[in-house]
């Protein structure tokens, strides 16, 4: 009997035990924000991330902390935010996306907060006002705008200078002629790629190209469209002419790896890449000069801009969670957290912080951000993950001959969603 | 008596019952869930949309996801007919004891336990057109390089070659059975004046049909779900020369295709299924090994 005794002693006890960080959950402790962050290692908002965030928790020491779930890789990280939404999870209480025509989609979920009743006042007018329209799908606003980017093309003035090429091209033929001497300089001119999902500094130089011969609103128009197949026969020339051997089927680590080692001329890439502690520590960082690509068409004054990041959150019955999610935010987007983040990471946001970089290369976006030029997205932003796909794939197909650039538009056609 | 039966009935499904949950719970039920959503229209974040059938229209219409299906034809008949008879070959010479065989054995099995992200890696490094080693060593004997990975004719049968010569889990395997093959056969065959070659023709091969069968089964299946060493080599390009269903319904994802991703994952489960049941029935299951015991 005693032993019976004790055993049911010892199993309440075990299951006090247990009961325990039930009862100090409900007690109103510390309420926790998971935020799985591509924001670190060597990102480079990575470090004024980190200081952000601790100097968050230590002001609310005891009520809101914020944890950081590292998620170095980009890929894998929108493949968790696509798969958790799709099972009907948040990925996060904070997280990041990249809002563009099939993301779209997530703001017929249930789980992410929406921002309508909270963004307002002060901390809505210190956002940009065209980045917040863009953030507003059918009147609801699930995702706050937050990294932007100018998205131009980047010219190696040490290797321009070798091959005799004054000046950065203002014309296409200009640039032409610039890779002609590139090439008999034995420098590769360009860096390219038609690999990962997006082949994204292809896919960059031609949405300049068919922003520049259709128009700021080139990606309503068919994709069979003038516009898109010379775009598509520029591209072509360039792959077969004026890129590395591995272009073909290369990833943004290739295409960026050879600007970076000198052995391409002209790149494209967006201002984030500019806080890269092995950029700035090439020989030829100094003469870096960012540009337009030079008009393809009668458009002359567009430049390609993208939302890069919008912030979302996981919706919260709890009013005490959903007002701790709103107050980091609003923290996070605070002017002087902005400028810092802008300082040390060279990327652009879409809070009017007022900062003005003193970094030379820095300044060169900014400035040309600021220059008045008509803005037009990027391919991926305008038609989505599947079109991009496509259009990645029959990259290859055409930089091969295996397919007509008409071909080529037709094929991307398919599989826009209209 | 009946009632002993009774309770010795009950306590085997007691047994079975936690096995048989986890197998409904992680296979049966997601399996369910794959064909239902199968006939959804489904973007991920919002509503699921009845669609009959034309997710299985759209994906069989497409030439991308045809082409997907014979790569994935192709993994499997290379996987089963040209790794396992090399993996085969080796086991044979293996079993015959030369001179440093154990160390052969571990080398040959290593690949095994390095993780398929580090090898597919070090293969791009290795068919870089510019840096590669292939292309160096094409090139010191005069043989021009090619962009192996960034050609469609190329990458299928570049990624293909560097995954079959990995033999070394179906030569463990096959070696384990060669090993028990009785030796008094091989006595016997020798004194009837039997070369080597017509030993492993006549008896060895014969006696590891079961295990050979079995070998090309697994093989095939693999070739079949194949995806992470061509999604990490070429991400199914250039031009979908590489694709496999696997990637194919992991790119429908990507793209927030849920409805068509698990048409996918169907035609999948019923291709692999009917392969697997096509091999079974053409190398047949009887195995001298087990009949030689008895």
């Amino acid at each position: 009997m005693n032993m019976s005794k004790t055993r049911r002693l010892g199993f309440i006890a075990v299951l006090f035990l247990f009961a325990i960080p039930f009862f100090a959950a409900a007690q109103g402790s510390e309420i926790v924000l998971k935020w799985p962050c591509i924001w670190v290692g060597k990102d480079s908002k990575a470090p004024a991330i980190g200081e952000i965030v601790a100097a968050f928790n230590a002001a609310n020491a005891g009520k809101i902390r914020v944890e950081v779930e590292p998620q170095p890789d980009y890929n894998a990280y929108e493949q968790k935010v696509r798969t958790a939404i799709m099972a009907g999870i948040a990925p996060g209480d904070i997280f990041t996306l990249k809002l563009n025509a099939s993301t779209q989609d997530f703001y017929t979920s249930k789980l992410l907060l929406d921002f309508t009743n909270d963004f307002t006042g002060e901390w809505r007018k210190s956002f940009d006002a065209g980045a917040v329209s863009q953030s507003t799908i059918k009147g609801k606003l699930k995702t706050l705008p937050f990294e932007t980017a100018v998205l131009p093309l980047w010219y190696n003035g040490d290797l321009l200078k070798k091959a005799g090429v004054a000046k950065v091209p203002a014309t296409m033929d200009e640039l032409w002629a610039a890779m002609d001497k590139l090439k008999a300089a034995g420098i590769y001119p360009s860096s390219q790629m038609s690999g990962d999902t997006n082949a994204w500094t292809s896919m960059i130089w031609f949405s300049w190209m068919a922003a520049s011969l259709g128009g700021p609103d080139v990606w309503e128009k068919p994709f069979t469209d003038k516009a898109f197949v010379e775009s598509a026969k520029m591209m072509k020339r360039i792959f077969e002419n004026y890129t590395t051997p591995d272009a073909i089927g290369a990833g943004a680590g290739v295409s960026g790896g050879h600007f970076l080692a000198g052995r391409t001329a002209i790149f494209s890439n967006g201002p984030w890449y500019a806080g890269r502690a092995d950029l700035r520590a090439t020989s030829f960082f100094p003469s870096i000069v960012i540009a337009p690509l030079p008009p393809a068409g009668s458009y002359k004054n567009i430049i390609i801009s993208r939302l890069q990041a919008n912030i979302a959150a996981a919706a919260s019955p709890d009013k005490a969670r959903h007002d701790a999610i709103i107050s980091f935010l609003k923290y996070l987007t605070n002017k002087d957290n902005i400028t810092k983040l802008a300082q040390t990471s060279g990327a652009m946001f879409a809070v009017n912080s007022g900062y003005v970089p003193t970094d030379a290369f820095q300044k060169q976006f900014y400035d040309m951000a600021e220059k008045g030029y008509e803005t037009a997205t990027d391919l991926e932003a305008a038609l989505g993950a599947e079109a991009t796909l496509e259009f990645t794939q029959q990259l290859s197909a055409l930089a091969l001959g295996k397919i007509a650039p008409e071909q080529f538009c037709a094929l991307v056609e398919k599989k826009i969603d209209r | 008596m009946r009632k002993k039966g009774f309770a010795n009935r009950a306590w085997i499904l007691l047994y079975l019952l936690p096995l048989a949950l986890l197998f409904g719970a992680f296979f049966i039920f997601p399996l369910m869930f794959n064909v239902y959503t199968s006939l959804m229209k489904w973007k991920g974040g919002g509503e699921m949309s009845w669609n009959n059938f034309s997710n299985y229209g759209k994906l069989l219409g497409d030439d991308t996801f045809l082409l997907s299906m014979k790569n994935n034809l192709i993994w499997a008949l290379s996987q089963g007919f040209i790794q396992i008879p090399l993996a085969m070959i080796v086991a044979l010479i293996l079993a015959r004891n030369p001179k440093g065989w154990k160390l052969m054995r571990t080398v040959y099995f290593l690949p095994n336990v390095i993780s398929t992200v580090a090898i597919a890696k070090v293969w791009v490094a290795l068919y870089n057109p510019q840096y590669g080693a292939i292309n160096g060593l094409l090139g010191f004997f005069g043989i021009p390089g090619k962009n192996w990975l960034g050609n469609t004719d190329t990458a299928l049968p570049a990624i293909i070659a560097m995954t079959v010569i990995y033999i070394g889990y179906f030569m463990i395997i096959i070696l384990a059975s060669i090993m028990n093959i009785p030796k008094e056969l091989y006595e016997a065959a020798e004194i009837d004046g039997a070369t080597t070659l017509q030993q492993e023709l006549r008896i060895t091969i014969p006696m590891i049909r079961g295990t050979l069968a079995t070998s090309i089964t697994l093989a095939m299946a693999y070739g079949m779900r194949h995806f992470e060493t061509t999604y990490l080599m070429t991400g199914g390009g250039p031009a979908y020369s590489t694709s496999t269903m696997g990637i194919a319904l992991f790119l429908k994802m990507d793209a927030l295709r849920y409805g068509e991703a698990s048409a996918a994952g169907i035609i999948l489960i019923a291709m692999g299924s009917l392969v697997i049941v096509a091999i079974r029935r053409a190398i047949g299951k009887a195995d001298p090994m087990t009949e030689a015991a008895q």
